[in-house]
């Protein structure tokens, strides 16, 4: 009888707080959702000019966007980083996400070599972002790009770091 | 002595103390306290866990004064800590002592592992002690792991990102183990809530209630005595506990705490890094604890990763939990248990060997010490500008006066000048503005499209046509107006000289007060020349009535026009 009642009072506690805790796994939580859920025009986000991507010298460039975390609602912050690569004058241009699928380093280019590299574990990845070795699961994460105008817009996103399958986040 | 109602004892000293000997059981309390025997008598072996507890005390001391300082979450906690440890009265030192008392922590808590495997003390009928003191020892690791997130610095977020994604390998649970400790998709706010709560509340509950257990267990069984004594040489020395053995834990703590407010001072307290970035390419590294894993990672590639990440550490974790049932040694002689304390060097020498190599190979690396200089450099700006008050949206950054400028840049002068050497839609590319190479250019060609070709000019400058050797010395001589230190003196001397014969001057005087078609070139590209060409390029001195640029005078600031001058000078050379 004294332990039912225990237990009755403590499942009033430990059964809302693991609720509480469990949260998080579901996929609609917002927290470091980027970018925000919002109106659809602040992804595609505007990275560069087309003018600026030359061929064969990858550009780094940042992505600025609204952000939301959990209570914060921020306008105009970095969400992250991309790789805009072009192969041929004129051609098109794709866009890499920087964050390495092994751990999530950012990734770097190397000039003399051609190629990128990851600095953390030394994965490398070719200009089309195929893994040329290292522990990197998968190849650099592909973002959608377009051009537009003068601009080169890129739909900002992360995807799980860590597995060989290319899956989205948020 | 008196229980349960009987009548006290006569009272040994004073009304007071026989008041509350009777309520509180003074004399049983002081017993607890003082503890018993210490069997084969005092020694410095056994200080070990004594040091541990006074360390974890101190943990906790600075940890509760931290607390009343800091703030969990993304846009606070980084400046928060800035503030303690920059502005805050006697902060660094608070901060340094809990920084490297964690990492004394983890030493004398291995220290004293050491010494209970040495000694043969998880053996009968020690075993679920040995079991909670390698329980209290995870929950040491777990401290370490999640404090220092809490800083949400580059070093604390690169190393907690890559100890989550760990976690999200691991099979089956790995998604929801991750999901839980990030609180989410990803890192963020509730990343930084869920750590902070972790490492301040129900840590040191859990190690609290487990310490309690471990100390009462250990009174129950006592000290064990080094292995050469037998029993009866073992009670024959005998010491008291107190004050035997309390001296020299006393001792061995106060030494101790010494050596870490020593390393506080001379190190300055803890180090911050820059605040997290995950846009930027980190070379993550773990706190030094953690190196030796770190480097077994990276000896299993791929699908193996999780040989070094999780099976290699859970079967040493679990052999360790089974060491006293395994251990079939006959007495606590080492000589009894060469398996044992073989493993257990062997172990000892493959961290070691493992920490090593990651330090060397990093030590050995231009680019990791390349890395670690942009980011010492990026924490020192970050924590000057952090003087100033961090802005509320956390980016310390912004109070760099040259990223108002550039966010001014964007605002008002990106329409026309491009920054990217492709040519601005209606005024010159300042890519590398005033180089030597822009200076050649624009003289070769003054209307070409990186130029003022865009702007359209009527009747504007025409192409200087002089042979290469005049042409080096007439861009030295713009060179020098600039103001640049690397100036060759006596090229711009000749530049200076073919002015007039190359009919510069039909356009352009040279004195700071010729109003000349042209621009006036003294000073020309200097930061007061700049800031006047922004504030009304059509001054005649300047461009005079051919100037097609908006003036900024009234526009902005006198302040903010020279910021944006500095930004633009600041061209040359990126």
């Amino acid at each position: 009888m004294t332990a039912g009642l225990g237990t009755i009072a403590a499942a009033l506690a430990i059964i809302p707080g693991l609720g509480f805790l469990a949260g998080s796994l579901r996929r609609d939580v917002r927290n470091a959702k980027s970018p925000a859920g919002g109106p659809a025009a602040t992804n595609p986000l505007r990275v560069a000019t087309e003018r600026e991507v030359k061929p064969g010298k990858p550009l780094r460039v940042t992505a600025v966007g609204a952000r939301e975390d959990a209570w914060l609602r921020l306008e105009k912050v970095t969400l992250g980083s991309l790789w805009l690569v072009r192969t041929v004058e004129d051609g098109p241009i794709k866009a890499f996400s920087t964050v390495c699928p092994h751990l999530g380093c950012g990734i770097d280019f190397d000039d003399k070599a051609g190629k990128f590299n990851c600095p953390c574990h030394a994965s490398a990845f070719d200009l089309e972002g195929r893994c040329l070795g290292g522990p990197s699961p998968r190849g650099l994460d592909e973002l959608e790009a377009r051009v537009e105008g003068r601009d080169v817009l890129v739909r900002y996103q992360r995807f799980r770091i860590g597995s060989s399958k290319r899956e989205p986040l948020g | 002595m008196s229980v349960n109602g009987a009548p006290p004892s006569p009272p040994s000293g004073g009304k007071l103390r026989a008041w509350l000997t009777d309520r509180l059981g003074l004399d049983q309390l002081g017993a607890a306290f003082r503890g018993g025997h210490v069997p084969g008598g005092a020694s410095l072996w056994h200080t070990l866990g004594s040091v541990a507890a006074a360390l974890f005390v101190l943990e906790a001391v600075t940890g509760v004064l931290l607390a009343t300082a800091y703030a969990p979450s993304v846009t606070d906690a980084w400046a928060s800590v800035a503030y303690i440890q920059d502005q805050m009265a006697m902060g660094w030192f608070l901060r340094g002592l809990h920084s490297f008392g964690s990492s004394a922590l983890i030493l004398v808590a291995g220290a004293h592992l050491l010494q209970v495997l040495v000694f043969g003390a998880y053996r009968r009928p020690r075993e679920l002690n040995w079991m909670i003191g390698l329980s209290l020892f995870g929950v040491v690791a777990l401290f370490a792991l999640s404090g220092y997130l809490l800083p949400w610095d580059q070093k604390g977020y690169w190393a907690k990102l890559v100890e989550a994604t760990i976690a999200g390998s691991a099979p089956v649970v790995g998604d929801a183990a991750q999901k839980l400790i990030q609180g989410g998709a990803g890192f963020g706010n509730l990343t930084l809530t869920r750590a902070y709560a972790f490492h301040a509340m129900a840590l040191p509950a859990l190690l609290t209630a487990l310490l309690i257990f471990h100390i009462y267990l250990f009174r129950r069984h006592g000290y064990t005595p080094r292995w050469s004594l037998s029993p009866q040489d073992a009670a024959a020395r005998a010491a008291p506990a107190w004050p035997d053995q309390a001296l020299r834990n006393a001792a061995v703590g106060t030494l101790v705490w010494g050596v870490v407010a020593l390393a506080v001072i001379a190190r300055h307290g803890a180090p911050l890094e820059s605040p997290a970035d995950p846009t930027s390419s980190y070379l993550a590294r773990p706190e030094w604890y953690a190196l030796p894993l770190y480097q077994l990672r990276m000896l299993f590639e791929g699908p193996l990763e999780i040989v070094a990440t999780m099976i290699i550490p859970g079967l040493v974790t679990a052999l360790a939990l089974a060491l006293p049932f395994l251990d079939r040694g006959r007495t606590n002689r080492p000589s009894d248990r060469r398996r044992v304390l073989g493993a257990a060097a062997l172990g000892l020498v493959a961290l070691t060997a493992l920490g090593v190599t990651a330090l060397a190979k990093d030590a050995r690396d231009p680019a990791y010490a390349k890395a670690r200089a942009e980011e010492q450099l990026r924490a020192a700006t970050a924590r000057r500008l952090a003087l100033k008050g961090v802005p509320a949206d956390g980016n310390v950054f912004h109070n760099d006066p040259l990223y108002r400028a550039r966010e001014i840049w964007d605002d008002r002068c990106a329409g026309c000048h491009s920054l990217t050497g492709t040519g601005g839609e209606k005024a010159p590319d300042l890519k590398d503005y005033n180089s030597r190479a822009w200076i050649r250019g624009f003289l070769s060609n003054p209307d070409g499209p990186l130029y003022m070709g865009p702007a359209k000019i009527d009747r504007g400058m025409k192409p200087v046509a002089v042979a290469p050797e005049e042409m080096d010395a007439l861009v030295e001589y713009v060179y020098a107006e600039t103001g640049a230190t690397d100036v060759d003196a006596s090229r711009a001397g000749r530049g200076r000289d073919l002015l007039s014969p190359s009919d510069c001057d039909t356009c352009h005087d040279f004195d700071g007060e010729g109003e000349n078609d042209g621009p006036n070139l003294k000073g020309r590209g200097t930061p007061r020349w700049v800031a006047a060409v922004i504030a009304d390029a059509g001054h005649p001195l300047l461009f005079g009535d051919r100037n097609k640029m908006p003036k900024q005078r009234g526009k902005l600031t006198t302040e903010e026009i020279g910021d944006l001058a500095r930004f633009v000078i600041g061209l040359r050379g990126k």
